[in-house]
Order: C-alpha cells, then sequence, then structure tokens
C-alpha cells in the first residue's frame, strides 16, 4: 500500500516536473515570439483586411441587393478569405517556432538538454498553435469593428449575434490554424529553416486554390469539397450557391454536410501529420536525411567527399593577373552576379517549384479546363494566353498571385545572399560598384522570371499539342509572355529589390514589399485610380484573333515606359542606400549615399526625372486634356446627380421614335467613324408635346437639329441631358423628324486605355464594334440611375425597390416602341460592314465598300454595327407553311479562321425558325443575323430583333460528332430569344426572367427532344444540370417571383418541360402562341404567361401546375428495386420497389414534407445501344404515387432492361437514383 | 598604384564608438609601413572594428585612414581595387565548387578576361592546397579548407593592402606554418596586417607590431626591440597554488601558467624581487606587461588608474 503510495507520489513529481519543463518551453516561446513584430503585423494586416472586405464587401458576394454587415454569412465569408491571406502572412510564426533553434544554430545546446521530444515539440507547436489562434481573434475583431466602430452605417446593421463570430472564429479560423500550424511546422521542423513554412502554407494554399478549383471543373464536386484544406470551396460553395438573400442575412453558419466532413478529414489529417513529426522528429546532429541525400545524389556527381590533404609543399609563385576596373568589366562582373542570382533560385525549392512543378500543373490544369458543357474548346491562343496563362499583376484573382510573392520572396534571398552565406565581407571588398550588385541581382530575378515565361510558352504549345491543334503562334506568345507579362513582372521585381535594399532587414522588407504589393492592389479602395499615381500599373492589353493586339498596346507601353523610368529612379536610390558591409545606421547610410552620388549618378536620375516627367505629362495629356478624366466615384456623383436633376422628368409624354435612317462611315485605318442620320419620332400620346428631351452619348461630338423650329433649354454635356422647346407643340399623332451627325474620333487613351465599349474607340483595324449607344437617346433613362443600395444611401436618394412584384405592374405598360430601321455602312475595301436588317445592296466606291441594311418590319433592342474582314455566308430560309411571303435572309458573318462549325449554327437555325414559328408563331422578320463579335468572350446573346451575337470564344466550342452539341443548344436557346424577350416583352419585375431565360430553354428543350429525340434531350438535360455555373437551389422564390438565375435558368425551363408533358406540348405551347399575341404592344408578366398557362391545365393537373409556380416544391423520387419474371403467357412481369417525397420550402429555407399523390410516370425501356443511356422505351405511363415507399407492378411484352419511376426527370430534377437495372428472377 | 615603395598605411586620431555605447576605438594613430604588421590584443579589444574600418566595411565617427595616396574613408571603390580582405568569420555558398565561387570572386576583383582568370585561379588553388578538391561543392569542406579558401579569395589581385582578421584560429599547424608563409612573402610588396590573439603569430613574422586593448594603443613597437627593453625587469618564481593571493599583494604579476601542477609567475620588476629567477623576456611577456600597463604608450595613465581598479 505504502509503496504504491509512494510511486504514484513519484509518477505525480514527475508528471509535474514534465509538465512544468512543457509550460516553460510554451511560455518562452510565447513570450519570445510576443516581442517580434511578425505577430503584431500580421494581426494588424488581418484586422485591417477584415475591416475593409466587411465594410467595402470586397468579398466577392453577389447579393443583388442590401446586406447586412454583420450577417453571418458575411462574417463567415470574412473569416474565410482573411483565412487566405494568414496562410500567406503568417507562417513565419510557426517556422520561428519549429526551427529557430536549428536555424541559429542552437539545436546542438537544446537537443542535448534534458527535455523529452513531446515536451520540446509539444510546447514549441502549442506556441505558435496559440499564436496563430490569437492573431486569427484579429479578423473577428476586425468584422466588430467594421460593424460597430466609427463611421458604420447603422441602416446596414443588424442584431449582434454572437455566435456568429463564435462559429465562424471556431470553425473557421481555429480549424484552420491547426490545420496550418501543423503543414507549417513539418515543413519547418524537417528542413531546419523557418521560411520552409511558407512552403507548407503554399502546399495548402494550392491545395485550396487549383487543385480544389480543377477537381471542381472536372465534375467531381464532391472530392473537391474535400480536397480543400482551407475551406474556401466548401464554404463559399454551400453558402454563396444555396442560400437564399434572406438565409444569407440571418442564417447561422454551422459544421454540415460537405463542410463537417471537410473539417473531419483535414482535422484528422493534421493529427496523423502531428503523430508522424512526432516519431520521425530525432534530437540529433542535422544532416542532410537519406531520403535528401538520396534525391540530390542524382543530380551531383558521385565523388569522395573532399579530404583535407595535408598543407606543407612549398609556396610557389603566383602570376600577376591583369586587373581592369572599366565599363566591360563591370559588365562581366554584372553577368557573373546575374548567373550567381539565377543558379541561387533555379536550384532552391522554390524556383524548382516555380520552374518545373508550377507548369506541370498549370498543363494538366489547362488541360482539364479546356472545355464548356463537356465540349472541348479548341485551345487557340489568344484564349490560352488571357485566360490561362497569364494573370495581371495587380489584380490577383487566381494562382498567378504567386508571382509576385515568388518575387517579393527571392528579392529578399538576393539581397541578402551573401549576408546569410556569411560571404559579404568578401564580397564587399572587392573593387565591384554597388549597381553592378543590385544590377546583377535583378536581372538574376529577370532571367528567372524569362525562363519561367518562357516555360509557361513551352505549356501552352504542350496543351496544343495534346490537344491536337497544330496552329502555333509562337510570335503571339513571345510578343505576350516575354514582352507584356515579363515588363510588368521585372517592374514589380525592381521595386522588391529597392524595397529590400532601402529597408536592410529581410522579414520586414518582404512584410514592406508585401504591403506596397497589396497597396498596389487595393489603390482603388483607397482613392487612388490613376495609373501615374500606383506604381506598375496601366490599361491592360488585350489579343484576340480578330483585333489582334487592337492598339491597346499603345497606351500600355506608355505607362510602362513611364514606370520604367521610375525603376531606373527606384534602382538609383537602391544604388545609394546599398549596405556594403556593417555601417546599417541611417546616419551613416546617408553619409555613404552622399558620397556615391557623383556626377554621373546626379546626371542619370537628373535625366530619369525629366524622362518621367515627359512620360508622365504626355500620358496625363491624353488621360485628363484630351479625355475627361473620372473617377469611379465621379461617375457615382454624376449619376445621383442626373436622377436628382432630371428624375422628374422620368415617364413625361415624349415621342417615340418609329424610324431610323442612318448613314455610317467606318475608316478602320483612322480608327473613326460619321454616323448622319434622321429619326422619325410620333406622339403617340394624347397630350401635345412641348419640349423634346434628348440625351447625345458621352464622348462623342453629336449636332442635333430638329426639322421644325425649337430651341435649347437645357445643354448639361456633363450629364448627358439636353431639352429642346418645341416652338410648336407636337400635337398627339404628329411626327418630327430628328437630325443628328455624330462624329466618333480617337482622342488618345485614357486611364483605363482605349475605350472598347460604346461609342469612340471600338472603331479597330480590324474588329470594329459598336453600338446604337453612340446615337442620341430620347428622353430621362431611368436605367442611368444609381442602383447599389449602398450608393443610393451616400447620395441621399430615396431607396429603390430592387425588382417589384409580377403583380405590381400595371398590365397596360407599353412595351418600347420597334422602329423601322435603315442603314448605309462604309467601310474600308477589305472589310465587311454589318448593321441590323436584311442585307439589300452593296457595292463600291471610291475604294471603299457600302452595305445597304434594312428592315421595314420595325425591331427592337440595341442596334449594332460591325466592320471586319469576315467570311460571310448567306442562305434564305422559307416558311414551310404556303402563306408565308417573303423568305428570312440569314447571315452569319465569322472571322475567317473560325469557320469550322458553321453547319451547326445553321443547322440550329434552320430547325429553330422551322420549329418555333410552327409552335409559337411566325419568325416576324425578314433576316437573322449571326455575328462574331469581337473580343474573348464565351458568350452568345441576342442584342436585338434578327441579331445574335458571340464572343470569339464562343466559337472555340469543338462538338465532336453527334455526341452533344452545345453549339445546337444555345442557338436554339438565343433563338428562342427571337420569340421571348423580342416578341414577347417582359416587365422590369420579379419572375421576368422566367418570360425571357426559362421560355428560350423550353424552347431549345422542346426543339432538341423534337428534332433530335428524348436521348439528345436527356444529354442536354444531364449538362444543364451541371452545379457550375447555378448548382440548385431548393428554396428561394417561387417562379412566379423568380430572381435567382438557377430558376430562370434551370428550374423554369424544368417546369414548363414537366408541364408540357403532363399537359401536352401542343396545349402550352398554344397558350404561349396566346401571350404573344396578346401581350404584342405591352409588357408581359408570369402573371400573364400563368393566366395562359392556366387556360390549358386541365383541372386534374391544376396541383400540379400551383406546385411547380406559385411555391417551391422539389420532389425526390428513387428506385429501389426493379425485378421482373416472365409469365405464363411470356410477358414480361416488372416490380418496382420506389420511394417518393415531396418538399415545399419556403424563402427563408424551411422545408415542409407534403404528401405526393399525384400521377408519376413509370418507365421500362429495352437494352441501349451504345452510347445511350435508356434504350427503346417499352413502357412508359403514368401512375398515380404517394409519398414513401410503394410497390408498382407492371406487365409488358418485351424483355425488359432498366427502368423506374420518373425516368426522364421530369419532376425529380436531380439525376441519379430513378432508373435501376431490371433484375430478374 | 603609385611606387610600391612608398606604400605606407598612415591612420590618424581614429575613434568609433557603437551605437549601444561601446567605444571600440579611442583615438587610434598608427602608421603602417610595407611589410608584415602584428595587431595583438585580447578578444573585444577593438581589433576587427579597426580591420574593418580599414577594410571599407565601416565607418570611423573620427579620424583619417590614408593608404599612399588614398583616402579609405572617402575613396574607398579605389582601395577596393587593391585590397585583400579575410574577414574573422565567413561562410560559402554551400552549393557552389571551390573553383568556380574563386572564379566569380576573380571577376569580382577585376580580373576580367578568361585566361588570366583561369591561370591565377589555379595558382591560387594549388597554392592553399585546394586544386584536387577544386570540383567539390564548398559544403563539404572542413573548417580549415574553408579557411584556406578565404585566403585564395584575399590573395586575387596581388593586394597591396593585405587585411587578415584572425587568421590562423581554424587552421591546424602545419596550415598555419603554411598560410604565414604566405602572407610573409606577400609583405615584401605590400602591406599586411595581421590581427590576432596568439603573441606567437606575431613573434615569428611581424616587423612591426601595435598591442591594443579596450580601444587604445598600449604599445607599439619592433617585437625584437621590446623584448629587448624588457631585458631584467621580468622575473619568474614557482609557487604552489595556495601561494598566489599572498603574491598579487606582493608582486606585479603580469602573468601566470600551470607547469607540471605547480603555477610559474611572471612579474614585472626593475630590481630583482626575493625568491624570483631572471627569464629572457619574450614576446608574451611584452604583451601581458602592455595589457597590465607596465611598458607601452599610455603606461603612466594605465598604472595610475591599476591600483583603483584592484581595489
Amino acid at each position: 500500500m505504502l509503496a504504491i503510495l509512494k510511486i504514484s507520489k513519484a509518477l505525480n513529481n514527475l508528471r509535474r516536473r514534465l509538465n512544468m519543463k512543457f509550460w516553460e518551453i510554451f511560455r518562452f516561446e510565447f513570450a519570445y515570439q510576443l516581442r517580434r513584430p511578425w505577430p503584431w503585423l500580421s494581426l494588424v494586416v488581418l484586422v485591417v483586411f477584415a475591416f475593409f472586405s466587411t465594410r467595402v464587401a470586397i468579398v466577392p458576394v453577389t447579393l443583388p441587393q442590401d446586406f447586412i454587415l454583420n450577417s453571418p454569412f458575411i462574417i463567415t465569408s470574412v473569416s474565410v478569405f482573411s483565412c487566405q491571406i494568414w496562410l500567406l502572412l503568417a507562417p513565419a510564426v510557426t517556422g520561428e517556432a519549429a526551427a529557430r533553434d536549428a536555424q541559429t544554430r542552437m539545436h546542438p545546446l537544446t537537443y542535448t538538454s534534458p527535455v523529452s521530444k513531446a515536451q520540446y515539440l509539444g510546447g514549441r507547436f502549442l506556441a505558435a498553435f496559440v499564436l496563430h489562434a490569437l492573431i486569427l481573434l484579429g479578423v473577428q475583431m476586425g468584422s466588430l469593428l467594421a460593424a460597430y466602430g466609427p463611421g458604420a452605417n447603422p441602416e446596414i446593421i443588424g442584431p449582434f449575434r454572437p455566435t456568429a463570430y463564435l462559429a465562424a472564429y471556431g470553425y473557421i479560423g481555429l480549424s484552420n490554424a491547426l490545420i496550418a500550424t501543423t503543414f507549417q511546422f513539418s515543413a519547418a521542423l524537417f528542413t531546419g529553416r523557418p521560411m520552409a513554412s511558407y512552403f507548407g502554407s503554399l502546399v495548402l494554399f494550392f491545395l485550396s486554390y487549383p487543385v480544389t478549383l480543377t477537381l471542381y471543373m472536372s465534375g467531381l464536386h464532391d472530392r473537391a469539397l474535400l480536397a480543400d484544406p482551407i475551406g474556401v470551396m466548401a464554404i463559399m460553395n454551400e453558402m454563396m450557391s444555396k442560400w437564399t438573400i434572406i438565409e444569407k442575412n440571418v442564417r447561422l453558419f454551422t459544421l454540415e454536410d460537405a463542410m463537417l466532413w471537410n473539417r473531419l478529414l483535414w482535422l484528422g489529417i493534421a493529427l496523423v501529420t502531428l503523430g508522424f513529426i512526432y516519431l520521425c522528429f530525432q534530437f540529433a546532429h542535422r544532416t542532410t536525411t537519406a531520403w535528401w541525400a538520396w534525391l540530390t545524389r542524382r543530380f551531383a556527381a558521385k565523388r569522395p567527399s573532399p579530404t583535407d590533404i595535408g598543407a606543407s609543399r612549398m609556396t610557389i609563385p603566383i602570376p600577376h593577373a591583369p586587373q581592369s576596373f572599366g565599363f566591360t568589366t563591370n559588365l562581366r562582373q554584372t553577368i557573373a552576379v546575374a548567373r550567381s542570382s539565377f543558379h541561387l533560385i533555379a536550384t532552391s525549392p522554390g524556383g524548382l517549384f516555380l520552374l518545373i512543378a508550377f507548369p506541370m500543373l498549370l498543363t494538366f490544369v489547362v488541360l482539364v479546363e479546356m472545355q464548356h458543357w463537356g465540349i472541348p474548346l479548341l485551345p487557340r491562343t489568344p484564349h490560352l494566353l488571357t485566360k490561362h496563362l497569364t494573370g495581371v499583376l495587380t489584380s490577383p484573382t487566381n494562382y498567378w498571385v504567386m508571382v509576385p510573392l515568388f518575387i517579393i520572396y527571392y528579392a529578399g534571398e538576393l539581397v541578402w545572399q551573401e549576408r546569410d552565406a556569411g560571404l559579404s565581407e568578401n564580397v564587399d571588398t572587392t573593387p565591384v560598384p554597388e549597381w553592378v550588385l543590385f544590377l546583377g541581382k535583378l536581372i538574376g530575378l529577370g532571367l528567372i522570371l524569362a525562363a519561367f515565361m518562357t516555360i509557361i510558352v513551352g505549356v501552352g504549345l504542350t496543351v496544343q499539342v495534346i490537344r491536337g491543334y497544330y496552329q502555333f503562334e509562337i510570335l503571339r506568345y513571345g510578343q505576350v509572355l516575354l514582352g507584356l507579362k515579363l515588363t510588368d513582372y521585372l517592374l514589380f521585381a525592381t521595386l522588391a529589390m529597392t524595397v529590400q535594399a532601402v529597408v536592410n532587414q529581410k522579414y520586414v522588407g518582404q512584410m514592406v514589399a508585401l504591403v506596397v504589393y497589396l497597396l498596389m492592389v487595393f489603390s482603388s479602395f483607397l482613392g487612388i485610380e490613376h495609373h501615374l499615381l500606383v506604381y506598375a500599373s496601366g490599361p491592360e492589353w488585350s489579343v484576340t484573333d480578330m483585333r489582334g493586339f487592337g492598339q491597346s498596346v499603345g497606351p500600355w507601353l506608355w505607362f510602362r515606359l513611364y514606370w520604367a523610368a521610375w525603376a531606373v529612379l527606384l534602382s538609383i536610390s537602391a544604388r545609394l542606400l546599398w549596405v556594403r558591409g556593417r555601417e546599417s545606421g541611417s546616419g551613416k547610410r546617408l553619409q555613404l549615399a552622399r558620397l556615391r552620388f557623383t556626377r554621373t549618378t546626379a546626371g542619370l536620375a537628373v535625366l530619369t526625372g525629366v524622362l518621367i516627367l515627359l512620360l508622365g505629362g504626355f500620358i496625363f495629356y491624353n488621360t485628363n486634356v484630351l479625355n475627361e478624366y473620372v473617377t469611379d466615384n465621379e461617375l457615382v456623383k454624376r449619376r445621383a446627380d442626373y436622377e436628382r436633376q432630371y428624375g422628374k422628368y422620368e415617364g413625361i409624354p415624349q415621342p417615340v421614335r418609329v424610324a431610323t435612317k442612318v448613314t455610317i462611315e467606318i475608316y478602320p485605318d483612322r480608327k473613326a467613324a460619321t454616323m448622319r442620320g434622321t429619326y422619325r419620332l410620333v406622339n403617340r400620346h394624347i397630350v401635345p408635346i412641348n419640349a423634346v428631351h434628348l440625351e447625345p452619348a458621352f464622348y462623342v461630338e453629336t449636332r442635333m437639329t430638329f426639322d421644325r423650329p425649337a430651341r435649347v433649354v437645357v445643354a448639361d454635356d456633363k450629364l448627358g441631358h439636353y431639352i429642346y422647346a418645341l416652338d410648336k407643340p407636337l400635337q398627339p399623332g404628329d411626327s418630327l423628324t430628328l437630325r443628328f451627325d455624330v462624329q466618333l474620333e480617337p482622342r488618345g487613351f485614357r486611364n483605363s486605355g482605349l475605350r472598347s465599349n460604346g461609342a469612340g474607340q471600338g472603331i479597330l483595324e480590324n474588329g470594329t464594334y459598336f453600338t446604337g449607344g453612340a446615337l442620341p437617346v430620347i428622353g430621362y433613362q431611368p436605367l442611368r440611375e444609381l442602383w447599389s443600395a449602398e450608393d443610393r444611401r451616400t447620395y441621399g436618394l430615396p431607396r429603390q425597390v430592387t425588382l417589384p412584384a409580377p403583380g405590381d405592374i400595371d398590365p397596360g405598360v407599353m412595351a418600347g416602341a420597334a422602329a423601322t430601321f435603315e442603314a448605309t455602312v462604309g467601310t474600308d475595301a477589305g472589310q465587311v460592314a454589318v448593321a441590323p436588317g436584311e442585307l439589300r445592296r452593296t457595292w463600291s466606291k471610291a475604294g471603299r465598300r457600302y452595305f445597304h441594311y434594312a428592315s421595314d418590319v420595325p425591331i427592337n433592342g440595341q442596334d449594332v454595327f460591325f466592320s471586319a474582314d469576315y467570311a460571310v455566308h448567306r442562305e434564305y430560309w422559307k416558311h414551310s407553311s404556303a402563306n408565308a411571303g417573303q423568305g428570312v435572309d440569314i447571315q452569319i458573318y465569322l472571322h475567317p479562321g473560325h469557320t469550322e462549325h458553321r453547319e451547326r449554327l445553321l443547322r440550329s437555325v434552320r430547325a429553330s425558325l422551322d420549329y418555333y414559328s410552327a409552335q409559337f408563331g411566325p419568325y416576324p422578320y425578314r433576316f437573322l443575323q449571326i455575328v462574331e463579335q469581337p473580343g474573348n468572350f464565351m458568350g452568345m446573346g441576342v442584342d436585338g430583333s434578327g441579331v445574335i451575337t458571340a464572343g470569339e470564344s464562343f466559337f472555340q466550342l469543338d462538338p465532336q460528332g453527334d455526341g452533344f452539341d452545345a453549339i445546337f443548344e444555345i442557338v436554339a436557346h438565343e433563338m428562342g430569344h427571337q420569340w421571348w424577350g423580342m416578341q414577347l416583352k417582359g416587365a422590369f419585375a420579379e419572375g421576368g426572367g422566367v418570360i425571357s431565360e426559362s421560355l428560350a430553354w423550353y424552347s431549345a428543350m422542346q426543339l432538341v427532344k423534337n428534332e433530335k429525340g428524348r436521348e439528345a434531350l436527356r444529354r442536354f438535360m444531364s449538362f444543364m444540370r451541371e452545379p457550375n455555373p447555378w448548382p440548385p437551389m431548393r428554396t428561394g422564390l417561387p417562379l412566379l417571383r423568380a430572381m435567382d438565375p438557377w430558376a430562370n435558368y434551370r428550374k423554369g425551363p424544368y417546369a414548363m418541360h414537366a408541364l408540357s408533358e403532363y399537359v401536352g406540348e401542343d396545349r402550352v405551347n398554344q397558350a404561349l402562341r396566346t401571350l404573344i399575341v396578346k401581350k404584342a404592344s405591352t409588357l408581359a408578366t408570369t402573371i400573364d404567361l400563368y393566366r395562359e398557362l392556366q387556360a390549358v391545365t386541365p383541372d386534374s393537373l391544376k396541383p400540379l401546375l400551383h406546385d411547380l409556380f406559385e411555391v417551391n416544391a422539389s420532389w425526390t423520387f428513387d428506385t429501389k428495386q426493379a425485378t421482373a419474371k416472365q409469365t405464363a403467357a411470356g410477358h414480361w412481369q416488372v416490380t418496382f420497389e420506389v420511394d417518393a417525397h415531396k418538399i415545399v420550402a419556403d424563402s427563408a429555407g424551411a422545408e415542409t414534407e407534403v404528401p405526393v399523390n399525384q400521377w408519376v410516370e413509370i418507365g421500362v425501356f429495352a437494352a441501349a445501344k451504345p452510347g445511350e443511356v435508356l434504350g427503346k422505351p417499352l413502357y412508359v405511363q403514368k401512375h398515380f404515387i404517394r409519398s414513401g415507399k410503394q410497390t408498382v407492378t407492371v406487365t409488358l411484352p418485351h424483355k425488359p432492361a432498366r427502368g423506374g419511376i420518373d425516368p426522364y426527370n421530369l419532376l425529380d430534377w436531380e439525376e441519379g437514383d430513378n432508373i435501376e437495372e431490371i433484375k430478374f428472377e | 598604384m603609385e611606387n610600391a615603395g612608398q606604400m605606407r598605411l598612415d591612420i590618424t586620431n581614429l575613434s568609433k564608438t557603437y551605437p549601444n555605447g561601446v567605444q571600440a576605438l579611442k583615438n587610434v594613430t598608427l602608421t603602417i609601413p610595407k611589410g608584415m604588421y602584428g595587431l595583438l590584443g585580447p578578444n573585444g579589444a577593438g581589433k576587427s572594428t579597426l580591420m574593418r574600418i580599414l577594410a571599407t566595411l565601416q565607418e570611423p565617427d573620427e579620424g583619417q585612414v590614408h593608404l599612399g595616396g588614398l583616402d579609405v574613408i572617402k575613396q574607398k571603390d579605389e582601395v577596393r581595387k587593391t585590397l585583400g580582405y579575410l574577414p574573422q568569420e565567413f561562410g560559402v555558398y554551400p552549393k557552389v565548387s571551390a573553383e568556380s565561387l574563386l572564379d566569380y570572386f576573380a571577376i569580382l576583383k577585376g580580373i576580367a578576361t578568361r585566361g588570366a582568370r583561369k591561370e591565377i585561379v589555379e595558382a591560387l588553388l594549388r597554392q592553399t592546397n585546394l586544386w584536387d578538391v577544386r570540383k567539390q561543392k564548398l559544403g563539404g569542406y572542413s573548417g580549415g579548407m574553408r579557411q584556406r579558401f578565404g585566403v585564395a579569395v584575399a590573395l586575387l589581385g596581388d593586394p597591396k593592402l593585405m587585411i587578415v582578421d584572425e587568421p590562423t584560429a581554424g587552421l591546424d599547424p602545419a596550415e598555419r606554418v603554411r598560410f604565414l608563409n604566405l602572407l610573409s612573402e606577400l609583405g615584401e610588396n605590400s602591406v599586411v596586417i595581421l590581427s590576432t590573439h596568439i603573441v606567437e603569430d606575431v613573434s615569428e613574422l611581424c616587423t612591426r607590431m601595435a598591442i591594443i586593448n579596450k580601444g587604445e594603443i598600449l604599445h607599439e613597437a619592433e617585437p625584437l626591440k621590446a623584448m629587448e627593453a624588457l631585458k631584467g625587469r621580468i622575473w619568474r618564481r614557482i609557487i604552489e597554488k595556495h601561494a598566489l593571493p599572498q603574491l598579487e599583494r606582493d608582486q606585479k604579476i603580469i602573468s601566470t601558467k600551470l607547469l607540471g601542477g605547480r603555477t610559474v609567475v611572471h612579474v614585472y620588476s626593475e630590481e630583482a624581487p626575493a625568491g624570483f629567477d631572471p627569464v629572457q623576456p619574450d614576446l608574451e611577456d611584452v604583451y601581458f606587461s602592455a595589457m597590465a600597463g607596465y611598458v607601452g604608450n599610455s603606461q603612466n595613465q594605465q598604472s595610475a588608474e591599476q591600483p583603483a581598479k584592484e581595489a
């Protein structure tokens, strides 16, 4: 008994002693780091970042209306994004804790002290973890400050929810702290270098960015959500896309579903890693580990280790070596330093990662991403260059942010290379000028970057070769990567090196450079927008197949020259303050700088200064004198002024435009154009009109005259509003003619480069594109008003209802009047000019080509004009029904290199015209144009009646054979808009998207079904079901009031499709046809649509109609088992065990299960042919289904293969478990 | 460079105080002619500060340094063209071979032509006995090999001013001999300043020397003459350890040493103290006498301070 007591006492003592050591180690480390600047700096950065990202909501949240600053959603997303910043910012803390002993070579002392591994590692790790936990508190502090600190707007502060902060901190902050600290700690501990902790961070960063994104893009959503160690994807995906607006403001974030598994997985990995490092770590002399030696042995030639040879031989004469100290020698020295610097980086882990691992990863990512909707994309060079192989330095939106971080890191390494190696005194006493050392290192870094860019060229070419695309544009690659991108990186490298040279503290220097970089990135949030004030910034370049660089390089170059001059000035200051030897005090450094400030240096500095002034002056002349310089804030203010000053004219009687006639001369080489023409304006109101309000376009010269006496009452160029008082009022029904003359002249460049939209600078050598926006418009334009709730508050404007409910719309509101259109467009002889209308005539005159387009049928929408070297295809389509008069002039304008799939376009156009005309009413226009719009964007859209345009990237879609053909489907959708949007015009109200988008997609689905069959429709729907870009939302507003894209683009068409299958395609389409006729001249809402649908729906199906449109109902059907046996008569009796549920959700996300009790299809199919999922349908009939599990039995004469409930996903919109393989008994 | 015959380093009133208040150099004035010059002093005496100022790596607060016609403080670039410097401590790039790093330094030293560079790199590597291991990475070198590599770097470019800061510390006896030989050879045409706390280094090689402590020059002399001057003033006695405190009170002890378990005591005395034997003074006696303040430039001042300190 006594013995046991003794033992336990001894054990307790031992434990206490052990714990004491553990706590002592922890306490020392914690206190030590608290006295270091890094944790505090990190804390401050996080507070500031969280503050601003909450206030300014720079987190990419797409909230369409008011948001609450302290909503759980904002708190959570700010926490997630701050974690990413923290990940890159704070690893030094862990690194210090893990590897300071090894770094400072104190480890022989600590390792031999009587401390156990558990105490040592545990104490150090805990200290790092606690420090990180405290640093991450800064995020919540910043969040709280933003909501409750000075300057917060009380209107957008919701109730204080402490649990929201706690949840964000605990679930995201703390879990990430543990995960990241583990990775950072392991990396630093095993390399013995604190900076290696950054590698640990980078691994996590890469997993959470490209890897997760890649997995996500390639359809492995669940894996992607699991693979993300920081939880950005899991959280943001979950909340951003699945939560409704109301949920975003009130719902608390908790760990559930994907996020729960994600946290469990990564915490598990972290714990396993901790166990692993505990087992592997040895208190031992640090030598290269076996595996590292094995690795490096492959690179190093095998030699015996150096043996020291006795030193007894007599001295031998040393030959005299001539020294020279001229400029040539200095150049040689520069090259030598550059080579040494290059070598340092290229052989370091970071360099190897950048030059080898990253390009391989990138190749993989690009290959995965070279598809859209499952359709391969042609890997055209401009697309690769702009989308995948470059990133804008000052707006880091993806993994390219790595390059500036790399530069910051290695600028420190290079400037400190000699000092870190202990060689600085040997080097500093050599007769090398400071500029040689600085320039040599800079060139070394530059060479690394150049090598990197060259390798990226290789990545592009590799992707093209793998994809079997052999139109290599090596020159283009070189221009962009080794010209444009490298310049930006070199400018930044000069800055980072200068910061290092001036700050003269490696880590502080890296921190300062990082802060400077963040300032560059977020300058516009600080109110600094002019590129003359933000280092290395300037307008961006662009490159497309049609336009080439399209003059974007000119402004780019001027700004870069200006910044290059600054870079020279920076280099001079770096040289003057370059620390050589032991003197690091500022007084002594300035004293030395004065000594170094020789006449040559002074001359160079003055020359550079003059250059800066000249270049800056020239740029300023362009951006602020030739062009008006307007900041974003000023623009917002003007819009507010516009509304305040002229808002009173909204809705006053104004004449409407009924005919446009315009003569356009485009001069691509001069980048100029003139537009002369007339509007015929009619008073459609019942009162006379005394004054006409006109708004000419900005940035063009416009002259306007009336065909009757009128005088200018208001001529506000700044806000763009003119009022002409008519001497004699325009009587109801009367018309007048407005004559305009618009000049589009090139006027230098602006802060944002050349104006590429609207009027003015859309005129390029090839690929001119501008819109009717260059022409004057009639009346006050409510669309120019501010819409952001925050901006409206700032300027004291009344709150605007984001979108009125459909019931609030006056059913008699007139649709914007359509007008007849006639344009004569002249352009260079080598180009084709395009304007809306059927092409009546082309001719040549005086070395120019002229095109006459006209539409006698009034047309809607935006007028668009193009001029480029187009490959033109024309054909006529005739109505199949005899009563139709003239045909439709189908015109396809494509870039000559982009015509691979023209036939697919045409097939869809023809089929759409046939089917839609038959179903929804005749196509009313005489022309149909598909024009390739210059610019690298994927989208295809409808600009106006008869005009469909698509970006250059659209023509990269490369469907193969008879498989899923996205081109056919998308064109069918846009063709649908010629009915839904161009003929039937939706009111600006909730549900407006259903009127246009849902009906257009529904039309495309019907077309695919009728044209290509059910199997094609099934494939089409399975692509529609992809969660990217719009993951399904069960909550939100019902279809009648739909606002979110998933409802408009997915749920709407599904519902219409289900209805057509239940009620009958003919009846549903007849309802739509009626709707067009009824609403020919007024705006439609979902209520109008619903009324027509109700009219054709039999009473038995009214509940279904209600479920689809009036509430958020969702069905879940599951075929648990399918068995079949042959009856005596030789028939097959198939028995399905099915499970059915129906849920109704309200807009706040509350779900209620309701009884199913309705008719649902049961389908049985024959064996499928290769490439198909379902074979020939043997039996498709509706059965009455109730909630829960039940058995359905059908008998059929043929042998079945597969079957189940709701086989065509009419009601259960999630694919997967509806159909099962049939088992035979 | 100017006439090598006139090569001389003049240090006038050099003072340096560090920001933490440590006065590293106090009004140091020295004239150093061509040949080997030893700078002797204990650790922390200010040797390295003086050496770094001479090597253009540090700025004095006051004072002048001239090398021939060059102002070392202001014309750093010119001085560096003819400077060889072996710091007390230095590192290497571990992943680079000796040959390529030496070649790199040769370029930095202005040896621009490839042929000349190749020749001198080979000669120096042979000279420092690193030729056989020239292709190996410096990371695998032993301390002595690294030190020899540093010597090779310092010797590049035929320096007229050679500054070596405690060079023999890491060398084994054979290497040390070889290195000192090299230096003395160089001393035939150049100013070679050797700082050390090892008395033998100076006694074997240097024609002139200075003893420095706490930033001040205590004694500047030619080693032989200094030893000569002490003749008859150094006495020795072998005692038991316990007798030492008593002896310390009675005599001006300059050094004690253990020999076979007993203590050998050297004292400084103008006259023969009782029970002591006369000894032939060596440089070590000079050094300790200077450190104790019995000989040298500031003899009086030092001896005045001495009792106060001991009290």
